[in-house]
């Protein structure tokens, strides 16, 4: 069932400027390195030894707002393809489990959100190497800077997925999101259990795997309490 | 003849409301039940629980003699539904829209082309529904209920927004169904005219609760028509009438005979135009059925 689903959901996004959004957001951090670099590469080549690391770093710094951004705008714009007309009560009334339609509507943000991440990494690779940063590639730091942000916001996922799906009024849900978004931008200043600070991989042991972990655990269990409330929400 | 759709005591409350107090619906197979009740009776409600959209505050529903709740998708496999306003996709195309319908109900492409066909959109097939008129989604609402040539049919005011003709139509299609597929049909409405022509069973909703369920035909019956007679003379012709021991009554310049056969109708006319009177006018009055309806809710018009 869900492999029919999934079908369904993907001819459904079609014409929504998604996968325009999805190959926009990775440009645009890699884009904007280029700016960076176009404008001051000397100086930033001369910060360290290790040019690769100071690269990763830049993009690094972008990426979380992008996927942010990308989560709350997709997140909402696939509820709103329901929500417009009221499609649930069409959908819901098809002998489909609620359960599976909710996971469908996860995987397709979630996958999304990887082909962005594929997409950064490549990006990434591509721009770094023609900045002459080195002849020694940094290939495991690379795949980190580029999957890790995503693995780290599965948790964010779910949540602005349960928030845009709860909501039939989308102007709750982009307000929730824009505060998301401002949340993000100021994750330095955040404490580590917070959800918006995962993306950016930093926390006080300087370990991103914890971010991982607790983004994945932290994901599943939002998911279910998402999932849990859609199963037994009454449809007008 | 089997019991497709029951309920028992089904009732929803929304806060204090009771939009549908303990209704207990029988939709036997084959037959077109009308859902009959004003704006606000209850009806949309009730389809909703029937579909397994909202859980009912308490009460059971059983469809096609299995419990809804223990066996949704089993039900739901063999259920097509329009509920309210037509549900779409509007960045696809009619043809899209159905398709992704299709995908979940596992029935061949061809059966798109088809149903297409059915509500008369074949035409407008590859254009966006955004720029259909209402008439046209609520057609596009009626295929996508009728793609998997479901058992039982449940249409909410699946003639709201469509023009004289096209009501005419889908009034035809919807008669065809239970002879055609063997189908079920559930319809709601608020107008006792087209419930009236298009039923053959009938339930009325008032305030949440079903106040009357039955054959159409009992409900004709109970439903006792009048005939008017527009004469010269009608004081007279009342007594003359008194010979064929028809009760004729006399109201502004009419005749009233109610009740009556066709034979009776014809033996009062040829006695009156044998005595020289002159017939202006003879017709059947059928507002009882209305009245039935309006002291049936309460006075709220249908
Ligand atoms: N989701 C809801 N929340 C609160 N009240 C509701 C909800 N849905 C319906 N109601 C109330 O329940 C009552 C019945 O509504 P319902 O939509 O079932 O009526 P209806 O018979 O379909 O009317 P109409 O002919 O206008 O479609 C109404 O008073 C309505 O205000
Ligand atoms: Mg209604």
């Amino acid at each position: 069932m869900l492999s029919q689903l999934l079908r369904s959901e993907w001819m459904k996004i079609k014409r929504k400027g998604l996968w325009f959004l999805t190959v926009l957001g990775p440009l645009g951090v890699v884009g904007l390195t280029m700016v960076n670099y176009g404008v001051r590469k000397d100086y930033l080549l001369s910060l360290s030894d290790d040019d690769w690391a100071i690269y990763l770093d830049n993009i690094l710094s972008l990426t979380p707002l992008a996927l942010v951004l990308g989560i709350v705008i997709l997140t909402s714009m696939m509820a709103s393809i329901e929500n417009q007309t009221n499609a649930w009560k069409q959908w819901l009334a098809l002998p489909v489990s609620r359960s599976s339609v909710y996971l469908s509507k996860y995987v397709i943000a979630t996958t999304l959100l990887f082909v962005s991440s594929i997409i950064l990494g490549i990006g990434t690779t591509l721009y770094g190497l023609t900045l002459g940063l080195g002849d020694d590639i940094p290939w495991l730091r690379i795949m980190q800077v580029s999957f890790y942000p995503w693995l780290a916001s599965q948790a964010l996922i779910a949540f602005h997925l349960w928030v845009a799906v709860a909501n039939n009024n989308q102007g709750i849900t982009v307000s929730i999101g824009v505060v998301g978004v401002i949340l993000t931008f100021m994750a330095f200043f955040l404490p580590d259990w917070f959800l918006w600070k995962w993306p950016t991989l930093a926390n006080d042991w300087n370990n991103p795997f914890i971010n991982i972990v607790l983004g994945i655990s932290a994901g599943l269990l939002l998911f279910i309490a998402g999932m849990w409330h859609f199963c037994r929400k009454d449809v007008s | 003849m089997s019991i497709i759709v029951q309920t028992e005591q089904l009732t929803k409350t929304f806060q204090k409301q009771q939009a549908v107090d303990h209704v207990d619906m029988v939709i036997r197979e084959g037959e077109i039940y009308g859902f009959l009740g004003p704006n606000g009776a209850g009806k949309t409600t009730t389809i909703r629980m029937l579909l397994g959209l909202m859980k009912p505050t308490s009460g059971t529903v059983r469809i096609f003699g299995k419990e809804l709740q223990k066996h949704k998708l089993d039900i739901l496999r063999q259920v097509g539904s329009l509920v309210e306003n037509p549900s779409y996709y509007p960045h696809l195309t009619a043809y899209e829209n159905l398709n992704v319908v299709r995908e979940i109900v596992g029935v061949p492409h061809k059966r798109i082309s088809e149903v297409l066909e059915t509500v008369r959109l074949t035409e407008a097939a590859h254009r966006k529904v955004k720029g259909f008129s209402l008439g046209m989604k609520q057609r596009l609402g009626i295929a996508a209920a009728l793609l998997h040539q479901p058992k039982l049919l449940v249409l909410d005011e699946p003639t709201n927004g469509l023009d004289p003709s096209g009501i005419i139509e889908i009034r035809e299609l919807i008669k065809s169904l239970p002879q055609q597929y063997g189908m079920t049909v559930l319809i709601s409405s608020h107008l006792l005219s087209e419930i009236d022509q298009i039923a053959t069973a009938v339930g009325v909703v008032s305030r949440g609760k079903l106040i009357y369920q039955d054959q159409m035909s009992n409900l004709r019956k109970l439903a006792r028509s009048t005939i008017r007679i527009q004469c010269s003379e009608p004081g007279k012709a009342v007594a003359a009438l008194k010979q064929l021991e028809l009760a004729a009554a006399h109201e502004q310049e009419q005749l009233i005979l109610e009740n009556c056969s066709n034979r009776s109708v014809a033996d009062a006319v040829s006695l009156l135009v044998h005595q020289g009177h002159d017939i202006y006018r003879v017709e059947e009055n059928k507002q009882s059925l209305e009245q039935i309806f309006l002291s049936m809710t309460d006075g709220v018009s249908l």
